[in-house]
């Protein structure tokens, strides 16, 4: 086999050839039955590995691995202490949850209930810091003056609200409350996971969303 | 309060990805991420299985969900569970097979392993036949072609995990995708 393009028969099918080498092989294509047959052959070799499907073992692995967590066998990340799990954690969960249904309809409801048919955009005049910023510390005086000044700007508005609104906002903030001061519990006795500092971040800044659209909701009004 | 009913579908978790499995495992559950093991095992050990030709595929399986577990803590939640499981099984593997000696001769196995490849499926069950086939090939055209065909990871990426030039990438995962071609004849 001397025919210089069918070593690049898998770059024709995956599309990495230059424009120009591309139209070389294809009009090489046009007068190589072989290189034709082949093209097909790879093209079946390639939908076939796309096609295959997981198999699980034949014996289950379980009762080789679930000791090893336990004794911590292998102790390259030797930062995870043993530790019990308490309720707390599982709640932190669906509160994380719920929180994520509850902050979704209490928009919905914002934004199709009470007196409001659309929320107008975030007011640009509130002192709060951009949104964007990624909140892991358990204290933050931005936010907590960005959380305080719009908590005040609601309290002030709030009479301009239907109370059917300012029921189901309270009920998300004490929510998403709830959420923060277990994110921080949990974080109390383990500062360095990720994932709860992530929780964190997320209902922090879903508290501050909230206010947000709230406070706008209110401010044109007053 | 009726919010259940009108959650949005940006609020939604996706259903491929049991998340509250996975947070229960990262702060320590041993049951939760039992779980997790289940759900992914067939994956995972088909991944192992296919990279290692089946050679200690149970052994090292069961060290990808040790390093799952230990490792848990640093999964920040902002990708894929699945695709972070998946990258880290390969690295599991790789490092494997970085110790193993033995294997980087088999890397440079000449064109007599086309020789050694069986014909057309003798049997019904294609996947099977297919998955056979598979085994018998060298170890680096292997490894490239399961990464790149079945994983659908990129030639850079491929290429950075297993120390070699993208374009020794595309040559072994062409020689393997020449010689399983002989295969499905």
């Amino acid at each position: 086999m001397t025919d210089i393009w069918i070593d690049r028969l898998s770059e024709y099918l995956d599309e990495e050839l230059t424009p120009v080498d591309r139209a070389a092989l294809e009009a090489h294509l046009a007068s190589c039955r072989e290189c034709t047959a082949t093209l097909e052959e790879l093209r079946a070799v390639v939908a076939r590995a796309g096609a295959l499907t997981p198999r699980p073992p034949a014996d289950d692995l379980w009762p080789g691995i679930e000791p090893r967590l336990q004794r911590g066998t292998v102790a390259a990340f030797p930062q995870r202490p043993p530790r019990r799990l308490s309720f707390t954690v599982p709640q932190l969960v669906a509160a994380g949850l719920a929180l994520m249904v509850m902050s979704g309809g209490g928009v919905w409801v914002l934004q199709h209930g009470g007196r409001a048919t659309t929320l107008p955009p975030v007011a640009a005049s509130t002192a709060a810091p951009e949104p964007g910023v990624v909140l892991t510390s358990l204290s933050d005086p931005r936010y907590d003056e960005a959380i305080a000044d719009l908590e005040q700007a609601l309290e002030a508005g709030r009479a301009q609200l239907d109370p059917g609104t300012v029921k189901i906002l309270e009920a998300n903030l004490s929510a998403i409350d709830k959420a923060i001061d277990e994110s921080r519990q949990a974080l109390a006795s383990d500062p360095a996971n990720v994932y709860l500092n992530n929780h964190l971040a997320d209902a922090r800044q879903r508290k501050l969303a909230l206010l947000r659209r709230a406070t706008a909701l209110v401010g044109p009004r007053g | 309060m009726e919010a259940v009913a009108l959650r949005s579908p940006a609020d939604t978790v996706p259903a491929a990805e049991p998340l509250t499995d996975v947070a229960r495992a990262a702060a320590g559950d041993v049951r939760a991420f039992e779980e997790v093991y289940r759900t992914h095992l067939p994956r995972v050990h088909s991944l192992v299985r296919r990279m290692t030709a089946g050679r200690d595929a149970d052994e090292l399986t069961q060290d990808v969900f040790v390093r799952v577990w230990q490792k848990l803590g640093t999964f920040r939640g902002d990708s894929s569970f699945t695709t972070w499981l998946h990258r880290l099984t390969v690295n599991v593997v790789i490092e494997r097979f970085r110790s193993d000696q033995a294997r980087r001769a088999r890397m440079h196995d000449g064109e007599d392993i086309f020789e050694m490849l069986p014909g057309p499926p003798q049997t019904r069950d294609l996947g099977m036949d297919f998955e056979s086939a598979l085994e018998k090939l060298p170890d680096g055209a292997r490894e490239i072609f399961v990464l790149h065909d079945v994983e659908g990871y990129k030639h850079h990426e491929i290429a950075t995990m297993l120390e070699i030039s993208a374009g020794t990438s595309k040559a072994q995962l062409h020689r393997a995708r020449m010689m399983l071609r002989k295969h499905l004849k």
